[in-house]
């Protein structure tokens, strides 16, 4: 039965693992103390209250407002593998927040992380490249991980990791790419996106083909892919089972395809039949990026012959789109077929 | 009071029950005691309640409402502080009236000595003691001692151990609230999160979607509009090179028209003047022009040579003869006949010489002349015809060259003989 008056005992510890959290305003600044201590358990106490209380945006606030950042940093090259782990996933959680990510860019955290790229734990790599992920949504972030130079390296790590990291990689690639990609084009980092297509696990194609599209946007992009002979591959993977794997296909063909060469290769590897058949596709994606890869395509007059026929379908598509930047593409690819030069 | 009417009542007649039974209510003249010495209790005094003031008459809207029952009302008010003024005049006449000691001679001065037997500090201040006292406000009787009803029935007990007033489900019930709350409340802040998360990043693959579209629309058009500039340039070029090679074709025409009525008048000139300065040339009349005709001249000259050699010979012969006979004359005038048989000699000698060298020089003739004389024999007849005369001269010549010779030869045998 529970008593009335107060127990000696101290209540029970139900989070050992856990420091505990001071009132209000004094939290943040409290576990700031104890990230910098000299005990071990200490610090991993701290890491992962740290870990719960940066989910709320005004604790990413106040945490950076503090200087947190700073022993953050000093953590990172922490010698304990759980403090390393703690440390960059609260890096990671930290970046998902907008104000973070500014946090994180302007506490050079980039160049901190970089020296962990090599680590033992894979763990500890794998929340890195997420953090790397995230900072490279933001167009700064990018361009941040550019300046860094460190996109050779992450080149050359897509081929020697595996799995979840490799996808997340591919995800930073992409992103950074879209930004500037005459970096990675000299890394060689088509083949390696080229060997990447054929891989068994849906997501790595689908990663490894969203790459190539961002890859293919510069001119420069477009020579490589049509020279390294990725087109062929790419038109294969139209016919892939995965809605997202197609989708990205397709873009990337429809980026490639503006030069001539690549429109050529495309017709050379068959690609119109099965990029009709893409277009009674569920997906909204997978429709747009194939009607315009069909209207680069008819821009070459072997194209333009063959889709004539198919007209029709592309008049449908425009009659039953949603939103308007169906109809226009719609629009678009009728007009090309149909033009004269 | 209430409770003891009932009760009577109750005891009487039992057909209607009151929680409060209706009574005539005592009217309250003074809500506070004048003075301490009023008795407390008075006559009552009923009021009624036609002539009350609390009741309201007529109508209800315009009409002041009275005092609140704490407050004093006005009248009173007024009455009383009549009162209090008239005691305190009261006690300041009375005060006025009292007996005084008189004043003090000049001089002097009144002093207040004690005359007991221990002194006394008589300070001005009095000692005071603040005493309180207080009972309850408004009360004029003590309260009612509690009723306590006697007791009846039966005594009852019971002894609760240690952990039978818990009852598990209800004192859950708290915990289990918080930490059922607790924990929904953070998993929803959690799937919020990640909702929003998703939404986020559902936003973002449209916009994507959509910017790769604009990108890839902007691309072909560039393309497009890089290929139009450079068919245009590819024609433009075309066409220049065309209107260039037509230029000069039609300048090639012009110039090749006019070299070709500029030089259909060089050709016939050409040849003419060519042979005109001998370039063509009859290749036997060339060969004997340059080669038979040098060497017939050549064979001229040494004829003609010989026979000079041999007319000076002759003439030298002669000369010697003549110069001999002269000398001879001189010296011997018999020896002049002997000369002219010598001549004789000499000349049927020359002439079975002149055959003799005329076979000589046809042999020799036929020697040099034979490749020419073998190829055709018309011009060796034109050959004869033409050079029969200087032949004839020449056999003259030679005649006399090898008459000459003969004639040296015997005079130089005649010498050797001499």
């Amino acid at each position: 039965m529970a008593q009335a008056p107060i127990s000696t005992h101290l209540p029970p510890d139900t989070k050992p693992t856990k420091a505990s959290i001071a009132y209000g305003h004094r939290a943040l600044p409290k576990l700031n103390e104890e990230l910098r201590s000299e005990d071990l358990t200490t610090r991993q106490k701290a890491l992962m209250a740290l870990c719960d209380l940066m989910h709320d945006p005004e604790y990413v606030y106040q945490a950076i407002d503090i200087g947190c950042l700073e022993s953050l940093k000093a953590l990172l090259k922490d010698i304990n593998d759980l403090v390393r782990i703690k440390a960059t996933e609260v890096l990671y959680i930290m970046a998902i927040h907008t104000m973070g990510r500014d946090g994180l860019l302007k506490h050079d955290i980039i160049r901190a992380l970089s020296f962990l790229l090599n680590d033992a734990n894979p763990i500890c790599r794998e929340n890195l490249h997420k953090v790397y992920k995230l900072l490279a949504l933001l167009p700064s972030g990018a361009q941040g991980i550019l300046n860094s130079g460190l996109i050779p390296s992450l080149v050359w790590k897509l081929q020697k990791e595996q799995g979840a990291i490799q996808e997340l990689i591919l995800d930073t690639l992409a992103s950074c790419l879209r930004v500037d990609a005459t970096e990675a084009l000299g890394s060689r980092v088509v083949p390696f996106l080229k060997q990447q297509l054929l891989s068994g696990s849906h997501s790595i194609r689908a990663k490894a083909a969203c790459t190539l599209m961002a890859v293919s946007i510069p001119w420069q992009g477009k020579k490589q892919v049509w020279q390294y002979g990725v087109i062929p591959i790419l038109v294969q993977l139209l016919k892939d089972d995965v809605d997202e794997v197609q989708a990205n296909a397709a873009g990337a063909l429809m980026f490639a395809t503006v030069t001539t060469e690549g429109k050529y290769a495309a017709l050379e590897a068959e690609a119109i039949s099965p990029l009709l058949d893409l277009l009674c596709s569920p997906t909204n994606k997978v429709r747009l990026n194939a009607t315009k890869a069909l209207t680069m395509l008819a821009e070459a007059p072997e194209g333009r012959r063959a889709l004539q026929s198919h007209v029709h379908t592309f008049r449908a598509l425009e009659k039953e789109a949603s939103e308007a930047t169906m109809r226009r593409v719609a629009q678009i690819a009728i007009r090309v077929i149909e033009g004269k030069p | 009071m209430a409770s003891l009417l009932t009760d009577r009542t109750s005891r009487a007649v039992n057909t209607y029950t009151y929680t409060s039974r209706p009574r005539a209510l005592p009217c309250q003249r003074r809500r506070y005691r004048d003075n301490f010495l009023q008795p407390e209790e008075e006559p009552m005094r009923y009021g009624n309640i036609m002539y009350d003031r609390r009741v309201i008459r007529g109508n209800t809207y315009a009409l002041q409402t009275g005092q609140l029952p704490g407050q004093p009302d006005p009248l009173e008010l007024q009455r009383q502080q009549q009162a209090k003024r008239r005691a305190l005049a009261r006690k300041r006449a009375q005060e006025q009236l009292r007996p005084r000691t008189p004043e003090p001679v000049e001089g002097r001065k009144h002093m207040d000595v004690q005359t007991e037997l221990y002194l006394e500090e008589i300070a001005d201040r009095i000692i005071e003691v603040d005493m309180e006292c207080q009972t309850d406000a408004f009360l004029d009787r003590p309260s009612t001692p509690l009723f306590i009803p006697a007791k009846t029935g039966k005594d009852v007990d019971t002894q609760i151990l240690e952990g039978e007033l818990f009852n598990f489900d209800l004192e859950v019930k708290p915990m289990l609230d918080v930490l059922v709350g607790k924990t929904i409340e953070q998993s929803l802040l959690e799937v919020m999160e990640e909702e929003e998360l998703a939404n986020l990043q559902a936003m973002q693959y449209a916009y994507e979607e959509i910017q790769n579209i604009e990108l890839a629309e902007v691309q072909r058009l560039e393309e497009q509009e890089r290929r139009h500039r450079e068919e245009k340039e590819r024609r433009k070029h075309q066409q220049w090179e065309i209107v260039n090679k037509h230029k000069e074709t039609s300048q090639k025409i012009a110039a090749r028209a006019f070299a070709q009525r500029y030089l259909a008048d060089l050709l016939p000139s050409v040849f003419s003047s060519l042979r005109d300065s001998g370039y063509f040339y009859d290749p036997i009349e060339r060969d004997i022009e340059i080669g038979f005709l040098p060497w017939l001249m050549n064979e001229v000259e040494k004829t003609m040579e010989y026979s000079m050699v041999g007319r000076t010979v002759l003439d030298m012969l002669i000369r010697e003869v003549v110069e001999k006979r002269l000398s001879m004359y001189e010296n011997k005038e018999d020896k002049h006949q002997s000369l002219r048989p010598e001549d004789e000699h000499g000349g049927p000698g020359a002439m079975r010489d002149q055959p003799v060298s005329y076979d000589f020089q046809e042999q020799s003739l036929s020697h040099t002349q034979r490749p020419l004389l073998d190829r055709d024999d018309l011009p060796r007849m034109s050959y004869d015809g033409r050079p029969s005369q200087e032949r004839k001269y020449m056999e003259e010549g030679e005649l006399l060259g090898q008459s000459e010779e003969t004639a040296i030869r015997k005079s130089l045998g005649k010498e050797e003989l001499q």
